[in-house]
């Protein structure tokens, strides 16, 4: 038997195989060479080529668990497909897979307002349930650039997190229930809604954030809270990334923080210059920090002053403003959520890290050296959501260094980066998740043993190695 | 020299605007409110003025509900020196606002004054130019640059055909638009010092007037929905249904 979680090169797309996918799915069977295939198969990381053997789009959770059995028949692999805005290559279908992608299951259900549930089939665009959310008064919290074509099945099986972690936490906090289709075609309805549920294991918590590589998600119940009221979003200076760090540790205690994000001033250098906006501030300064924080009452914008101004006479914000309107909150937004697309057009090297808050300041400082000794001609542009300890470390290609040389560097450069994460006890993905990307460094925040033991799981709900292999697991 | 600036209090721009349910207005309950983003360019322009040393006080008024002292504090913030409020619960029509400004002009004698060229709630772009009428002040609208020398403004203005630019002899009435400058952000320093300047509160009463609403709102509806967009088969359809339906070509 194959080890579990690797990919066998026997499990293409036989005629027959895909004869059995047609008469299952009819006119949602889509062959994995027609232009209607065009797109599937890859996600954001377009690093890896997408050849998906065909692509299928279930509308049930009975069609998929159909699928999953055919599948264990006929020993085909099958890779799941929710808006595709991934960064780590999980949803890629690269050597002739069946992509079963959940674009036409995106019901959503009536509000349950006493519980404040929702229920969503698991193609639900993450907009949609914010937006469903919203006309019935209340607000799913969970958000992140990508919220208008990130779907909620990928969103579990990422635990996606996003802006506003710090306050809300992750998507797995706001899973009140799922219902998924293991790998042995079993369809289980995980937790049901329920807040107490003291039963043994939680069977939930191992879907959320696994890839697809233990089952396929068709729906969940999505708990659901109060929106926040009168958000204040301010822009911070900072002289080093300490002073940073302790006003975000001080705001935390005793502001209703809602977000703290930083970034640093090549990065925002290179916002304005593309964007041609003007600075927010008349003197550049290292670091800045982007807090959002809610002030239902005039009392609590009372205090948040009171707070500013102990720490601009300490000196330890250098300077900041507040967005007096919508717009202005816009666009001091616009400043840290535009960094992505901005540093796409240098091709960065990205990484997206974490470790504990206290450790920022030295595991920053250690990488800073590392880069800069071993490649000085090297741009280190960090930013991310310094309020729960994820940076995102971007490496920018010298102009004048070609692509492919970049990319050969840049993979020596990862050996270092992962051994100063483990040396701080860090994850090598805060939440892009493992993928293909990463898979092969997982030895780097998971022990041989926990490793083991993740194979052991996988080959409990998933025995013939069907569900989205060759992920998340090491080769 | 002293510069007034009129500024309003309006929903916030970033608002999803709602109509109530009886159409006699917009929802109002638990919405965001801001300064008309006309009027924080009206107020840049002034507190750029004053930075350059070529006015002496920036004077901001507002009429309004006494909430709109929030507007007067954020003015306040980004530069001006000190606040007006002309509390009033009523509903003010541009010749109403034109007029009680006239009061206030003549108390300040401004050498400029600033507004902007319309807000976004009521859209009457009105009342810059009926206070240039009543005051006699000579009037440039929809200002893109604004360059003061002596005695005269240059002001450039943004009209259909290109740029016009014109010269007035000071005082004048200015009203802004979009591309005149790019507001600043309050900054906290400068948010704690607005705190501590002047506001004073006044009533039409006090100035000798009555609000007098000419127009009164029938009804109040949101737009027609955006309807879905539809595929068509070929070229020739499109073509068909670009000639027949849409008569654009």
């Amino acid at each position: 038997m194959r080890r579990p979680g690797a990919r066998d090169d026997s499990m293409t797309l036989t005629s027959g195989s895909a004869d059995a996918l047609k008469t299952l799915f009819g006119k949602d069977f889509v062959d994995g060479r027609s232009a209607d295939a065009a797109g599937y198969g890859a996600d954001s990381n377009r690093y890896y080529k997408a050849q998906p053997g065909a692509v299928v789009f279930p509308r049930t959770v009975q069609q998929v668990q159909e699928l999953v059995k055919l599948a264990n028949r006929q020993n085909l692999a099958l890779v799941p497909s929710g808006g595709r805005t991934g960064l780590s290559g999980a949803a890629s279908a690269t050597a002739g897979e069946v992509v079963v992608a959940f674009d036409r299951m995106t019901r959503i259900g009536e509000v349950n307002m006493t519980d404040r549930l929702v229920e969503c089939e698991a193609g639900v665009v993450t907009q949609q349930l914010h937006e469903a959310a919203a006309r019935a008064g209340l607000h799913y919290p969970v958000d992140f650039a990508s919220s208008g074509s990130s779907r909620i099945g990928g969103n579990i099986a990422t635990n996606a997190g996003g802006i506003k972690v710090t306050r809300y936490g992750l998507t797995r906090d706001w899973v009140a229930g799922l219902e998924v289709v293991t790998g042995r075609g079993d369809v289980l309805q995980l937790n049901r809604g329920l807040i107490k549920n003291a039963t043994g294991y939680d069977l939930r918590q191992l879907f959320i954030g696994s890839e697809g590589t233990l089952g396929f998600i068709t729906s969940a119940l999505m708990r659901l809270t109060v929106p926040p009221k009168n958000l204040q979003v301010m822009l911070l200076a900072f002289k080093d990334i300490d002073a940073l760090m302790a006003a975000s540790a001080q705001f935390r205690r005793e502001l209703p923080v809602t977000a703290f994000e930083f970034f640093c001033q090549n990065g925002l250098q290179k916002v304005l210059e593309k964007s041609a906006r003007e600075a927010p501030f008349d003197t550049a300064y290292p670091f800045y920090g982007l807090l959002e924080f809610e002030a239902p009452y005039e009392s609590v914008l009372e205090d948040a002053m009171d707070l500013f101004e102990s720490l601009s006479d300490s000196g330890q914000v250098a300077d900041a403003v507040l967005a007096q309107s919508g717009r202005q909150a816009a666009d001091l937004w616009f400043l840290r959520e535009s960094l992505s697309e901005t540093l796409s057009h240098f091709m960065p090297y990205k990484n997206d890290l974490s470790v504990q808050l206290a450790d920022v300041p030295a595991f920053m400082a250690r990488i800073d050296a590392c880069v800069a000794q071993h490649y000085p001609d090297f741009c280190v542009v960090w930013f991310g959501h310094i309020g729960d300890g994820n940076l995102h470390l971007n490496i920018l290609k010298p102009a004048d260094l070609a692509a492919a040389e970049f990319k050969a560097r840049c993979e020596r450069v990862n050996a270092d980066i992962f051994a100063c994460v483990q040396a701080f006890g860090g994850s090598i993905s805060a939440e892009h998740g493992v993928g293909l990307q990463k898979k092969n460094f997982l030895g780097y925040s998971r022990s041989a043993e926990e490793i083991a033991m993740m194979r052991a799981v996988k080959a409990a709900f998933d025995p013939n190695g069907i569900m989205n292999p060759g992920k998340v697991l090491p080769d | 020299m002293k510069v007034l600036v009129a500024v309003k209090r309006v929903i916030d721009y970033n608002v999803k605007v709602r109509v109530k349910p009886d159409q006699s207005g917009v929802d109002l309950d638990n919405v965001k409110m801001a300064m008309n983003p006309f009027c924080e360019i009206a107020v840049e322009e002034a507190v750029r003025l004053k930075e350059k040393g070529l006015a002496s006080e920036v004077i901001v008024v507002s009429i309004g509900t006494a909430a709109s002292q929030e507007q007067i504090r954020t003015a306040l913030a980004l530069g001006a020196d000190r606040g007006l409020l002309i509390e009033t619960d009523e509903e003010v029509q541009p010749l109403d606002a034109a007029k009680l400004l006239k009061a206030v002009v003549e108390q300040e004698q401004p050498g400029l004054v600033i507004l902007g060229k319309q807000s976004i709630d009521s859209d009457n772009n009105q009342t810059g130019q009926m206070l240039a009428a009543l005051t006699g002040m000579g009037q440039a609208t929809f200002a893109s640059a604004v360059e003061v020398t002596d005695d005269r403004v240059q002001v450039t203005r943004e009209v259909d055909g290109g740029l016009m630019t014109l010269s007035l002899k000071l005082p004048a009435v200015i009203t802004t638009d979009l591309r005149l400058n790019e507001p600043r952000y309050a900054s906290l320093p400068n948010i704690m010092k607005a705190k501590k300047k002047p506001v004073a509160v006044t009533t039409a009463d006090e100035l000798g007037l009555a609000l007098s609403p000419r127009l009164k709102t029938l009804k109040v509806e949101a737009p027609e929905p955006r309807k879905a967009g539809i595929k068509v088969a070929d070229v020739a359809a499109l073509v068909d249904k670009l000639k027949n339906e849409a008569k654009v070509i």
